[in-house]
């Protein structure tokens, strides 16, 4: 538990330089957009030359960027994300709002691919060559090469609006009254084929690692000693090949989750999901500086968890990995 | 070389792979000739189904324009694409793990933290801003996808120099006094450019497929035909036309699974020269 | 397909021409008859692209907000397809303009109360009027930009004093839009535009403002004490928020929603989706919503400020192509800087451009831009509008019909704010693609785009440097002539010299199309359905 400890420790201090870059490049990268919240907002409605200047004033964006820059900083420190101009609201409350969709959707995508995925790429591990390993191979690699946003539309075309077995969009029944039990499993139906499209992608990718790791580790010695041993295929290929072909996968997931949530974007607005994803891109059209550092920086510190789970995962995983050099 | 070729070409991957990009060679090359105009130009009724017109083989989209033009083109443009977004990558991502690794210490410190803040970001969502803020255009979506991409090159890289950096060459070099960054260009680097070549076929594949992404959301660039833009014009009509996006689907799964395969003979091939040495 | 296309045009020049006789011929067209009897309750659930930032339509007076808002606030009056000057009374009960200018009675209904239960009066007409609409509102900073006090004799009579004479006819033209009346009670003495009741509105309208889930949707619920007569009909309507072009038309398929306006399912689905059982496309409900495709020029750019390239350009676009292609029927060919249905002030006598590539080619020779010995004369750069996909997709036409006369365009793509900023605050344009909408007077939507002297940063109005001393004088006269008839006539001769001149070059000009399920009855049974405030419609069982 120590180690854990001073590993936990260690990344924390060194993400804090980390989210430093991320909050100035964020900043710079939404200074040098053509157009402000003010243009965005303008378009709803028209308006006169008065009126957008008497808006800039009222939302500080009269200010010079570094001034701007400077009360950004400065509120975050007090772990104040600030006022979204795009919704009228507090950042905290949009982002603590969407959080928990987008939460659910990876969640359980990556436990969709992961399970999946190594199941099948045991099977496919298990005997390299065979009819299922070559089926599983082509099969997963197709679906690697499918664009995620294009299995949504199909998904939903084919099971929501043909087959009618799921809904076409959202995360829940709306207005539905639902609570406990129905409402959990109203959600779960929503879900299904959104996590579908948005984690098949990864479940080729596990599969494939795991037939990959396993092909490596029935090579080694001791795997060759178990057999020598006269040990049955199925206890080996379940106690010492996958085990120790998984242990890539982990790192792998941690490496996913950035581009988990990125995909996200997209899925979440194909099925109308109010998630993380979607408020990121309507937090670009509407130039709301504020709000999307507040979500890249949320992500990033969302990332940075996961990776140290992960480490502590692989840390109890694989005695060997000390303390010392897990970071890079 | 000879040899990796000869390893290259037996593995079935490999071949298979070679074969697909190939084909999608030969057709953005041929795409200029065969079609010499532009493929955005409106040359027939819209929505004309595919295999009913001699002239016009895939038929037309929802402007009249010729689906198999745009299909040859968008070749060209989507492998440029990848190409270039691999390349940035490769090349940025490089040299800054090699700086990183050769330097060390303080440099090496706040080098890797500026790739860790890349990295926690997702790539997507910096491409996506990236690209909304600059307005889209080719080298501006290029550029987008290498700014996520990179970190990936620069890590393996950084990781490559730290375990070469000790080896008897080096120090070689180091007694026969070259300057460390000449070391580090001249001898290190290339050392640790194979491994950081297998992650190309990843890049391009992942560069073809948010460029689609981007052009879905209305961020393709306007005056080229990509796959992506096709798909995208295709789907408002996905029910009433679905070859227009069905059609370049294929290509873009060819293509992906193209350099996947690719990628796959060579880290193969790759492999075992190393375990050779 | 093409039987289809057919059958819809002339369905929209159906209402188009209905629209010019009003009245008489309205009875016997079935389709835009007068309210049905709709069975009572039921929840409607209609999809909604997006979320405004600011649900106020007293503030913003914008379609988007009126999409939601108007059936919760009202304004004085509503567009409606007869009845005086074409208005049905809503909370106003009549208005009477004085000979000079200078005032306007209205008097106001009795008995109506706002959803907090408190009675409505003119004091609260008074308030609206001066707090917001004249100091705030988008649009009424421009009507009520003369207006010196609102005088309330009585509870149920406001008088609004100008001081300069204002036209009865711009003002009754404008009533729909720029009167939506706010509670005083819940605003007085507060910063109004940050008052909570700007989401969580609080009206008189047949429906109450229920519940927001940021994301998810909008709900709305009966009011019980509605001052209408036996409406409104439905129990509650949800606006549910769906992102994605394509998801409206899924939902309505699964039977997951009833509804969708504001042509959120994309024309080029309608065919296929009119012929699924249960539903229903229809295409009136938007007579007074038409939004007008035009390309912007800007005449910095020393080409284009001759006036033989615009009219080479203008021969250059076929109107006809663009309607059946871009809009597949589902809008008209353009004639001028007023659309075909605004009767009170279309003037069909305009100069016309056929589609002409030989004459562009001509006129662009005459000019003195000869074509290089790669075939073309000059490059310009286009913005097209991301505002719709019609407009996205006709600068994708516009670009190869203007490469038919050799001029090279390269189409420059830019999310919303950034176009905003390049075309209307940088001029950082040669052409652009816009699509202004006309709002039943061209005070109000139409002069803004050719006036000169507009400064820099005002969106959607003449930002490309074009100055014509003759047709300023025309709109500054319009805008203080209280003779309706003298007026009109200003406005015909403003029409003329615009397609005459080309400021700016009038394409094509569409209304929306709605799906509904066959179940919601009082489908666009007024001129502006979509956002007016669906009292009588019903949800059959």
């Amino acid at each position: 538990m120590n180690r854990a400890w001073l590993l936990a420790r260690r990344r924390i201090l060194s993400s804090i330089p980390v989210l430093l870059i991320v909050v100035i490049g964020t900043f710079f990268l939404l200074e040098m957009a053509s157009g402000d919240a003010v243009d965005a907002y303008l378009v709803t409605l028209g308006g006169d030359a008065g009126l957008a200047q008497s808006l800039r004033e009222r939302y500080g964006l009269d200010q010079s960027a570094l001034a701007r820059l400077w009360l950004y900083a400065g509120s975050l420190a007090r772990l104040d994300l600030g006022f979204s101009v795009a919704f009228n609201r507090p950042i905290l409350d949009l982002i603590l709002e969407r959080l928990p969709n987008t939460l659910w959707l990876m969640g359980s995508a990556i436990a969709m691919a992961f399970t999946f995925g190594t199941l099948f790429g045991i099977v496919a591990g298990a005997r390299p060559g065979s009819a299922a390993d070559r089926a599983l191979s082509i099969g997963s690699l197709a679906l690697y090469a499918v664009p995620s946003f294009w299995l949504g539309l199909v998904l939903s075309l084919v099971f929501a609006v043909q087959l009618r077995w799921f809904p076409t969009a959202g995360i829940e029944t709306i207005a539905s009254g639902k609570t406990g039990f129905a409402r959990a499993l109203d959600i779960a139906r929503h879900l299904v084929l959104p996590v579908s499209a948005l984690g098949f992608i990864y479940l080729a990718l596990f599969l494939r690692m795991m037939r990959a790791g396993m092909a490596e580790v029935w090579r080694q010695d001791f795997v060759l000693a178990a057999r020598a041993k006269g040990l049955a295929r199925r206890r080996i290929v379940l106690r010492h090949v996958a085990r120790n072909a998984l242990l890539p996968l982990v790192t792998m997931l941690g490496l996913q989750a950035a581009t988990m949530l990125g995909g996200s974007v997209v899925i979440e607005s194909v099925f109308a999901i109010p998630g993380f994803g979607r408020l990121a891109h309507e937090a670009v059209a509407a130039r709301d500086a504020p709000l999307l550092m507040g979500i890249i920086v949320v992500s990033a510190v969302l990332v940075i968890v996961v990776n140290l789970l992960v480490d502590l995962a692989y840390a109890w995983l694989d005695p060997r990995v000390g303390s010392g050099e897990a970071s890079s | 070389m000879r040899r990796f070729a000869l390893r290259f070409l037996r593995s079935p991957e490999g071949m298979v792979g070679l074969v697909l990009l190939a084909c999608l060679v030969a057709m953005a090359l041929l795409a200029p000739f065969v079609f010499p105009r532009d493929p955005l130009s409106i040359v027939g009724r819209p929505l004309i189904a595919p295999f009913t017109d001699a002239s016009l083989p895939l038929g037309t989209d929802r402007l009249g324009r010729d689906v198999l033009a745009g299909l040859m083109h968008g070749a060209r443009a989507s492998l440029l694409v990848g190409v270039f977004a691999a390349l940035v990558a490769v090349a940025v991502g490089t040299v800054v793990g090699t700086v990183a690794g050769f330097a060390g210490g303080l440099i090496d410190e706040a080098l890797m933290r500026v790739v860790d803040a890349f990295q926690v970001v997702p790539a997507f969502l910096l491409a996506l801003a990236f690209v909304s803020v600059t307005g889209p255009s080719l080298p501006v979506i290029v550029f987008a996808v290498a700014l996520g991409a990179w970190t990936g090159p620069a890590r393996l890289a950084r990781a490559e120099v730290l375990s070469i950096r000790e080896r008897d060459y080096v120090a070689a070099a180091r007694a026969i006094g070259m300057h460390p960054a000449e070391i580090a260009f001249k001898e290190v680097l290339p050392n640790a450019l194979p491994p950081v070549l297998a992650l190309v076929s990843v890049i391009v594949a992942s560069a073809v497929l948010i460029e689609a992404a981007l052009s879905f959301l209305n961020l393709g660039d306007p005056n080229i035909v990509t796959w992506g833009s096709m798909i995208a014009e295709g789907r408002n009509v996905l029910r009433t036309a679905p070859f227009l996006s069905i059609v370049p689907g294929f290509g873009l799964v060819l293509t992906v699974l193209g350099v996947y395969l690719f990628g796959e003979g060579l880290v193969e091939a790759m492999a075992h020269r190393r375990g050779r040495q | 397909m093409s039987s289809f296309l057919i059958s819809r045009r002339s369905l929209l020049q159906g209402a188009a021409s209905a629209l010019v006789l009003q009245g008489a011929l309205l009875s016997a067209l079935p389709s835009l008859a007068h309210a049905e009897d709709a069975p009572r309750g039921g929840r409607l659930i209609v999809a909604a692209d997006s979320e405004p930032r600011n649900l106020n339509p007293a503030i913003v007076a914008s379609n988007g907000v009126f999409f939601i808002a108007s059936k919760v606030i009202e304004p004085l009056a509503e567009a409606a397809l007869d009845g005086e000057g074409a208005l049905a009374p809503r909370l106003a009960t009549s208005w009477e303009g004085s000979e000079d200018g200078l005032s306007i009675t209205f008097k106001l209904r009795e008995g109506v109360t706002w959803h907090d239960g408190k009675p409505f009066t003119s004091a609260d007409v008074a308030f609206s009027a001066m707090e917001v609409w004249k100091p705030l509102q988008n649009l009424g900073r421009i009507v009520f930009a003369n207006l010196d006090a609102v005088e309330t004799p009585d509870d149920h009579t406001a008088v609004f004093r100008f001081s300069a004479p204002t036209p009865i006819q711009l003002i009754r033209n404008a009533l729909p839009v720029v009167t939506s009346v706010l509670p005083k009670h819940l605003y007085e003495g507060t910063e109004i535009a940050n008052n909570p009741a700007n989401s969580a509105l609080v009206g008189t309208g047949p429906f109450k403002f229920a519940e927001y889930k940021p994301g998810e949707y909008y709900r709305l619920t009966r009011n019980d004490a509605y001052w209408g007569e036996g409406q409104p009909k439905l129990d509650e309507i949800i606006f549910r928020i769906l992102p994605d072009r394509a998801a409206a038309a899924s939902a309505l398929e699964a039977g997951e929603i009833q509804l969708a306006a504001f042509s959120q399912v994309p024309l080029v689905d309608l065919e296929r989706i009119s012929k699924v059982p249960g539903l229903k496309v229809v295409t009136e409900g938007y007579e007074a919503l038409t939004y007008q495709l035009v390309v912007e020029i800007n005449h910095r750019n020393e080409i284009l400020a001759d006036l033989k390239v615009r009219q080479a350009i203008a021969h250059a676009i076929d109107k006809n192509f663009v309607v059946d292609t871009v809009f597949l029927g589902f809008a008209e060919a353009a004639t001028g800087p007023v659309p075909q249905n605004a009767p009170e002030f279309y003037n069909p006598e305009t100069p016309e451009y056929a589609f002409d590539i030989d004459k562009a080619n001509a006129l662009l020779d005459e000019a003195g831009h000869p074509r290089g010995a790669d075939g073309t004369r000059f490059a310009l750069r286009l913005l097209p509008a991301p505002f719709f996909s019609e407009t996205r997709q006709f600068g994708d036409y516009l670009r190869q019909a203007l490469a038919e006369i050799g001029i090279d365009v390269q189409i420059v793509a830019n999310d919303t704010p950034a176009h905003l900023k390049a075309v209307y605050t940088d001029h950082d344009f040669d052409i652009a693609v816009g699509s202004p909408v006309f709002r039943g007077d061209p005070a109000i939507s139409t002069t803004i785009l050719v006036q000169s002297g507009i400064a820099d940063g005002v969106p959607f109005s003449n930002q490309g440097g074009y100055a014509n001393a003759e047709l300023d004088a025309i709109i500054a006269e319009a805008a203080e002539t209280v003779d309706t008839e003298a007026r009109t006539a200003l406005y015909n001769d403003f029409q003329r010299i615009v397609a005459e001149d080309l400021p700016l070059i009038n394409v094509a000009e569409w209304g929306f199309t709605t799906v509904a399920s066959t179940r919601v009855v009082n489908v666009g049974n007024n001129p502006r359905w979509a956002v007016s405030n669906w009292a009588d419609t019903g949800l059959t069982p």
